[in-house]
């Protein structure tokens, strides 16, 4: 069972600096998804993991060697690629044969790895195929076979889903889950998509541009983002953002919006908050909730008169756009149906638990009850 | 998938090689890779250099010490001055370069039209025509020599630029054809539905959709069938020996026969002959050999 | 060659193909079936010719003094044909296999300098070396002293044994260019991520490039190797620029090209004829149509399944 250190790793290009002061803990047998927009540095940081990449600065540790300096083929790692890569003149066994050949394993315990992992991937009837003979998840699967079957201690995903179709996709990403549980391997995992993220990982890594901006499980990054970047990129729709001003930070935090609402956030009044001081709110769409104009609403943290702009429904959910005092968007998601309709003019209000708060470098206030919002049905 | 036992999880195994440190093995590599290549530029550069360098000294020199540079003492341009002063030198020339130029515009002109007649348009027989000059690239025209020259005969071309440009023009055309076909698959077919949806007749969607985007192409074609036009030998000496038709190349050839121990003329006229091919190929190398890695390999 | 869309045909497809296909009938493909039509017929001494079916083959084949010289040139050309497929094909792949790694420093230049002597007139070509292989001016001697070889040095060209394989080498080296470029292009092609996958599980470069690269490349170089074979047995230029038409040392350096040139032409005492020339280039047809069906028929099709 293998952990994996990476301390102060960074990368540059010459005068370019894509990535700086990674320091990362990968428990053994840990899910770890690296997550973030295109250019954040996902998957050089993955590369520089496998060994195609030099390491410009930092340490990375594989179990307890520091491996900066080792080729691929000595870290103990196996890497799926984005397109599979599989030989396209071998057939499927000799493909996943290949690196075994090459570590030196017999004819007898070749067969016998490549049969196990075959079974489990249900590819045994695929042997003797060439890989343009097989549809994108049949490779893909026998891309996955072939990093089975050289028994690492690490696995490296790159992108593996975003070849396939959507509803493949879905049904991939389920036995991915279970694959793991199985090997109970150590896997690293590279994605720009953050509903893979959210299932597939046990910790998340959220980048942008070359710095982790946030590492932790799933529902703290969701429940408690360190900033602005991740409370954008986590959930989606995304989460709604509101310019404010706090007027008093005991005992709860309260703010004004810029058309003079008052709103209450139970956030931790750190040294960092001064009265007067220019934040941002957020609240996402699926904790803001919709009453009659007029209505007053049962517990206030945040409360705005906004007119329906548009209604998209989904069918098990729908989602309101709002334009509230003739400037500010917001998107309000529901479970079901609504009747409601452009043009009528709402109550959009949320507890003062959902509310998240960011001062202007970005940074977010601790939530002091996370968990405290519960979805309830409009 | 099924709950495979965890004994997948195996020891992690190094591969059963000694293995070379990278510090010992890369220097190595780069430095094999540099001899190989180094010296096989040396073999291609010491003949042409050699006799550019040789053939500004005087004869004493030459035979004295070839390898050495032209000194003050040796320098001499005794024999361009023959090889310039030859009148017909010039006129060899422009018959390369006419032959040569319009030979190019017709293949490339009739390549792209019969390309692109034969990947856009249905009809029967499409396939067997494009068989039928794809054949032309595997089986050399000269087979044909004696009929084409008996054709010349009749239709009283012989000793004419027209027959040569007539014969390289079938000479290229399937090659041309072949290359410019794979350019016209990739034009993209929304531009020609568009300008159909336009009203736009086919000859005008020839001439100026498709064929302003084949210039990728023109490199290309221009390195297969242009520098084998210029350096040809066999359809001069057939179709257009006579003195005032002669081709740079077969003159130079004659010439050489003529001049054989004048060294200083013979290394001059070779000179001559490498300098404007050395210059183009200067100025246009990269799309040349972008042009043949892009798409000639199909 | 199908595109998904295909117009119906109309006239302006007639129109379009109407120039190169004319060009390319009157010019190409006609005279090459007149061709194997001439060949069945003789010239007598007045000069018409009247058919006579078979009989030029038979002239060819089994009068001694025919036979002699076209066993010969065959047979030369065939040795001409061995040593650019041992010589030319090996150091392209080589040098395409060098160029195409990763981070060799001024690969663009040497990509740019390998590829010069194809460009270069045959004739230049052709003198350049007799010049330099000259046991007058002693520059190859000098030069081969400077690694100690002087004593190997001999008039090769004018030697009966050695002229020819020095003319193949010759023209190796003016066209090692062509088959360079098309493997590299081949090579290049070859997605990256496949190599990567092959050095993450632990292949050295010698080993990809053995298990990897060299079964994908494997159409282009059966693709090399018949342009080369097609190349060598029309091979007329260099010889003729060196040698003349006579392909001396007595006949050791004559092929097919430059015996089918003197039957055509006549070439001093000898006088030519049309209708034996048209035999000699139907026997050539035969020969390269034989090696290029071989190639199609058997060896692309197995290259193309093995490499994809």
């Amino acid at each position: 069972m293998t952990r994996v250190t990476l301390a102060n790793v960074s990368k540059t290009y010459g005068a370019t600096t894509v990535l700086q002061g990674v320091n990362l803990q990968i428990d053994s047998g840990e899910f770890v998804v690296l997550v973030g927009p295109s250019g954040c540095g996902k998957t050089t940081l993955l590369r520089m993991m496998c060994g195609l990449e030099e390491i410009t600065g930092g340490e990375l540790r594989i179990g307890e060697e520091v491996v900066n300096h080792l080729p691929p083929a000595q870290r103990g790692i196996a890497m799926v690629f984005q397109s599979y890569a599989l030989y396209p003149h071998m057939n499927v066994f000799d493909n996943m044969a290949f690196g075994l050949k090459l570590h030196g394993a017999d004819k007898a315990e070749r067969q016998r790895r490549i049969e196990k992992a075959a079974r489990a991937l249900h590819i045994e009837h695929l042997m003797e195929r060439k890989p343009r003979e097989l549809s994108g998840g049949q490779r893909q699967r026998v891309a996955i076979g072939r990093a089975i079957v050289r028994e690492p201690r690490l696995f490296l995903f790159d992108e593996p889903l975003s070849n396939l179709d959507a509803s493949l996709r879905v049904k991939t990403r389920v036995e991915l889950a279970r694959l793991h549980r199985d090997l109970g391997a150590t896997m690293v995992y590279v994605t720009h998509d953050q509903v893979e993220a959210m299932t597939l990982g046990d910790k998340i890594v959220v980048m942008h541009e070359g710095c982790v901006q946030q590492a932790g499980a799933p529902l703290d990054l969701y429940q408690q983002p360190a900033n602005r970047f991740v409370a954008s990129f986590i959930g989606s729709p995304q989460i709604n953002l509101l310019p404010a001003k706090i007027t008093a930070t005991s005992p709860v935090v309260q703010l004004e919006l810029p058309f003079g609402q008052p709103a209450r956030a139970t956030v931790e009044a750190t040294t960092k908050l001064l009265e007067g001081q220019a934040v941002e709110i957020g609240v996402r769409p699926e904790h803001l909730r919709l009453a009659a104009a007029g209505e007053p609403p049962p517990a206030e943290g945040i409360r705005l008169d906004a007119e329906v702009v548009l209604v998209e429904q989904l069918g098990e959910s729908h989602l309101v756009h709002l334009r509230a005092y003739d400037h500010h968007e917001l998107v309000v998601r529901g479970n079901a149906h609504t009747r409601l309709r452009a043009g009528d003019r709402v109550v959009a209000w949320a507890p003062a638990e959902a509310l998240h708060v960011f001062i202007t470098d970005g940074r977010a206030c601790r939530r002091l009850f996370p968990e405290g919002v519960a979805d309830t049905p409009q | 998938m099924s709950a495979a036992p965890s004994s997948l999880m195996g020891q992690h195994q190094a591969p059963k090689r000694a293995p070379m440190t990278a510090a010992i093995a890369k220097p190595l590599r780069v430095g094999f890779v540099h001899l190989v290549l180094g010296g096989y530029t040396l073999l291609v550069l010491c003949p042409i250099l050699l006799v550019i360098v040789n053939s500004f000294k005087s004869r004493k020199a030459i035979f004295d010490d070839p390898l050495a540079l032209p000194t003050a003492a040796s320098f001499s341009i005794v024999g361009y001055a023959k090889v310039l002063g030859n009148a017909t030198v010039g006129g060899m020339f422009l018959n390369s370069a006419i032959v040569t130029g319009i030979s190019m515009v017709l293949i490339l002109l009739f390549g792209a039209m019969a390309a692109w007649a034969l990947t856009e348009y249905r009809f029967r027989g499409n396939r067997l025509l494009a068989l039928f000059l794809a054949f032309g690239i595997m089986v050399p025209i000269r087979l044909g020599s004696v009929s084409i020259l008996q054709t010349m005969v009749a239709l009283n071309l012989v000793n004419t630029l027209t027959a040569l440009v007539l014969v390289y023009v079938a000479q290229g055309l399937p090659l041309a054809v072949m290359i410019l076909s794979e350019f016209i698959l990739q034009v993209p077919s929304e531009l020609k539905d568009a300008a159909r949806c336009d009203g736009i007749g086919e000859f005008e969607i020839f001439f100026r959709v498709v064929l302003p985007l084949l210039r990728p192409a023109v490199a290309t074609v221009a390195v297969f069938t242009m520098v084998p036009i210029w350096n040809d030998l066999w359809f001069p000496l057939i179709l257009a020996p006579g003195e005032s038709t002669q081709t740079i190349t077969l003159g130079v050839q004659q010439f050489i026969g003529q001049f054989a121990t004048d060294w200083n003329a013979v290394l001059a006229a070779l000179s001559l002959a490498v300098l404007p091919v050395l210059l183009l190929y200067g100025l246009m190398s990269r799309q040349l050999i972008r042009g043949i890695t892009a798409g000639a390999v199909k | 060659m199908t595109t998904t869309q295909q117009q119906r045909a109309s006239w302006p497809a007639l129109v379009f193909l109407a120039p190169a296909v004319l060009i390319y009938t009157v010019f190409s493909a006609w005279p090459l079936a007149d061709t194997l039509r001439l060949s069945l017929y003789a010239t007598d001494e007045a000069g018409h010719a009247h058919f006579a079916g078979l009989s030029n083959f038979q002239t060819l084949l089994f009068d001694e003094r025919w036979f002699a010289s076209f066993g010969n040139a065959l047979a030369n050309n065939v040795e001409f044909f061995v040593i650019h497929s041992l010589v030319q094909n090996p150091i392209a792949l080589l040098l395409a296999a060098l160029l195409s790694l990763k981070g060799v420093r001024g690969a663009t230049a040497y990509r740019t300098v390998l590829f010069l002597p194809t460009l270069l007139s045959v004739v230049v070509i052709g003198f350049s070396w007799q010049l330099i292989l000259s046991p007058l001016w002693g520059v190859a001697e000098k030069l081969l002293g400077f690694v100690g070889l002087q004593d190997w040095f001999g008039p090769w060209l004018g030697t009966e044994e050695t002229a020819l394989p020095t003319l193949a080498l010759i023209s190796v080296w003016q066209f090692v260019g062509i088959p360079m470029m098309l493997i590299y292009a081949a090579l290049i092609a070859i997605p990256e991520e496949i190599i990567e996958a092959a050095t993450v599980e632990g292949a050295s470069p010698w080993r990809i490039f053995w298990a990897i690269r060299l079964p994908l490349i494997l159409p282009t170089l059966g693709l090399v190797n018949i342009l080369t074979f097609v190349g060598n047995f029309n091979a007329f230029d260099l010889i003729y620029a060196i040698k003349g038409a006579l392909a001396g040392p007595n006949y050791s350096t004559d092929l097919l090209g430059t015996l089918f040139y003197r039957t055509f032409f006549g070439y001093q005492s000898q006088v030519g004829s049309a209708t034996m020339g048209a035999a000699l280039a139907t026997l050539m047809f035969l020969v390269i149509l034989g090696g290029v069906g071989v190639y199609f028929l058997f060896i692309q099709r197995r290259l193309r399944r093995h490499a994809q």
